[in-house]
């Protein structure tokens, strides 16, 4: 791929929310908690049965009267339960704070924002660091097998919980995107707005590939142990390894090219034994080590298996399965990201309009790759803004 | 564009069809169309920054180049296709034109003349490529990439067989009636 001319008009993003050394960031939405719900029986795709599962959320915003205000978001690989307002665990904003609050794209005054981590995750629901109630041991690799229609269907039990019967809309960017088309497909009454952000029906050898470099990392370090390493030193590096591959296919050349260059650190003559000569290479180092601290290893191969094996259209004609769809759509991909191409998004929406469903679509020619969605993104956030607001204002005169 | 031209589509196209409209641009005239024809309508338009503000008005809108073709829309979607002031920017207008009948029904064309007695004697007297009201780019600078006339455009339908059931001219001043392809700047057509 030929690295983009630098284009000194635009402005270079500061990164993501949960990655970032961010110390002056401040949300309005000042400090927010997450909850837990509790949810008895629940069987996987596979037949596992859970007697009990935990799931961590957050709600912001106010539930309209009539129940109908409702917007789930639903988070990527890494996210979590907490999409907005200062973490007072971490001390850091949640992870899509700029686009979900007061006045921004997703209108926390107008909306009942909920999000939930997503099964198999390791951020308060129920994952394979959670301890097995048979053994009172953490899962490991007996955790079953998670698909994205499970992290759905376990997001549905949490909105029955919650006493909402039709969530106003779903949406989410990249893992995030396919519980929004999961969402649309299965539970047709069940939502009136989906909005996938840089997402597809089903992954390309491509991603499957990255993706198995980074499950590889893991399993090839010496204490992950088959997924037991809960008592001892945990794989650490394999997943720091993980990470910084994932991340590289986050961005795009034009952002690297503008964030780093060929910027070094230290002397320009480094010896061979030196660790770290560019600027990318530190990048990569801290992104992988502080992703070590909040993230589960086994939470990471399950979680990408997951992805790898989603198809939208693995269970009948896909023209079939579209025809059950009610919701409208606003589809959004970036032209940039290289990770979840346009063309995927596009062939998402041809399925979808060849079904008579009445889709937007944007293609954004943000310059910064899959992370488009995540960082500070004006356009992004007033074609999600404006979109969200018309169409609950023409269901809702 | 002539606003002559928009009125006469608004005229034409009755209340509550579907509408697909082509090169939508800012989505100014598809709102008009969906509030006071109340019609279920749709834009394709390629220039994201456009597209943006067809959503802010809370138009459905697709992003998309008309020259790769419509084969997101399935067969006779929608009443009316709407291809206004594009025409002549395409490569392939009569291509264009087909996948238009096979999404919809009816189909409204809008093109420059490029016969207008000013374009005549501009080229007759002074020998350069005219500029004019309806032609206002120099050659270099125009995203015209075909230049016809009325008479260019009946040949056309007759060849493939498409008819022309309504047609309207216009020049600077309004109507145009006598002498169309001598006299008309712009033209919009009904076809069938």
């Amino acid at each position: 791929m030929a690295v983009p001319d630098i284009k000194p008009d635009v402005k270079v993003d500061p990164g993501d929310l949960q990655d970032q050394k961010i110390s002056s960031y401040r949300s309005p939405l000042g400090v927010t908690h997450t909850k837990t719900a509790t949810l008895e029986g629940f069987t996987t795709e596979s037949g596992f049965q859970f007697d009990q599962l935990e799931v961590s959320y957050q709600t912001l915003g106010t539930l309209s009267p009539a129940r109908d205000n409702a917007i789930l978001v639903c988070h990527a690989l890494s996210g979590d339960a907490h999409v907005a307002g200062m973490n007072p665990n971490t001390g850091r904003p949640g992870w899509w704070d700029y686009h979900v609050g007061p006045g921004k794209a997703i209108d926390t005054d107008k909306f009942f924002v909920v999000c939930s981590n997503a099964l198999g995750g390791c951020a308060g629901t129920t994952g394979p660091a959670c301890s097995r109630p048979d053994t009172g041991r953490p899962y490991g690799m007996s955790f079953p097998s998670i698909t994205i229609r499970d992290m759905v269907a376990a997001q549905t039990r949490l909105i029955e919980q919650l006493g909402i019967s039709q969530l106003f809309g779903v949406t989410g960017g990249s893992m995030g995107g396919m519980q929004a088309l999961v969402w649309a497909a299965e539970y047709p009454e069940r939502i009136r707005v989906c909005v996938p952000l840089a997402t597809c029906t089903s992954h390309s050898a491509m991603q499957i590939a990255f993706n198995e470099i980074g499950r590889r990392a893991i399993r090839s370090d010496p204490h992950w142990n088959e997924g037991n390493y809960y008592e001892g030193r945990r794989p650490a590096h394999g997943l720091a390894v993980a990470r910084m591959v994932g991340h590289v296919t986050y961005l795009s050349a034009f952002s690297m090219t503008h964030k780093f260059g060929r910027k070094r650190q230290g002397p320009n003559v480094s010896r061979m034994q030196d660790a770290e000569r560019f600027a990318v290479e530190s990048y990569l180092e801290h992104q992988g080590e502080s992703f070590v601290e909040r993230f589960d290893p086994n939470s990471y191969l399950y979680l990408t298996r997951a992805l790898d094996d989603f198809d939208l259209f693995d269970r009948g004609e896909a023209a079939e399965i579209v025809r059950r769809i009610r919701a409208r759509f606003l589809v959004i991909s970036f032209e940039s990201d290289w990770l979840y191409p346009p063309a995927q998004s596009r062939e998402l929406v041809r399925l979808l309009k060849r079904g008579n469903v009445a889709v937007t679509y944007i293609n954004l020619d943000t310059p910064y790759g899959h992370d488009s969605f995540l960082i500070e993104n004006p356009p992004f956030a007033r074609v999600l803004g404006h979109y969200l607001n018309h169409e609950y204002r023409r269901t809702n005169p | 564009m002539n606003p002559n031209i928009y009125r006469t589509v608004l005229d034409w196209i009755p209340e509550k069809s579907s509408v697909l409209d082509l090169g939508t641009g800012d989505g100014a005239f598809l709102e008009r169309l969906v509030q006071s024809k109340q019609i279920r309508g749709e834009g394709v338009e390629k220039d994201p920054l456009l597209v943006a503000r067809c959503v802010e008005r809370g138009l459905v809108v697709h992003q998309g180049d008309i020259a790769d073709g419509l084969d997101q829309y399935s067969s006779g979607a929608f009443d009316y296709v709407l291809l206004l002031g594009t025409f002549q920017e395409l490569m392939f207008p009569l291509e264009i034109i087909r996948e238009a009948f096979r999404v919809g029904r009816e189909v409204i064309v809008s093109y420059v003349n490029f016969a207008h007695l000013s374009v005549r004697l501009q080229v007759l007297l002074h020998g350069r490529t005219p500029m004019t009201r309806s032609l206002p780019f120099p050659w270099y600078r125009t995203r015209n990439l075909h230049f016809l006339s009325l008479l260019d455009f009946q040949d056309v339908c007759r060849e493939a067989g498409i008819r022309e059931v309504k047609r309207a001219c216009f020049n600077a001043r309004g109507a145009i009636r006598l002498l169309p392809n001598l006299r008309a700047e712009e033209v919009v057509t009904l076809l069938h």
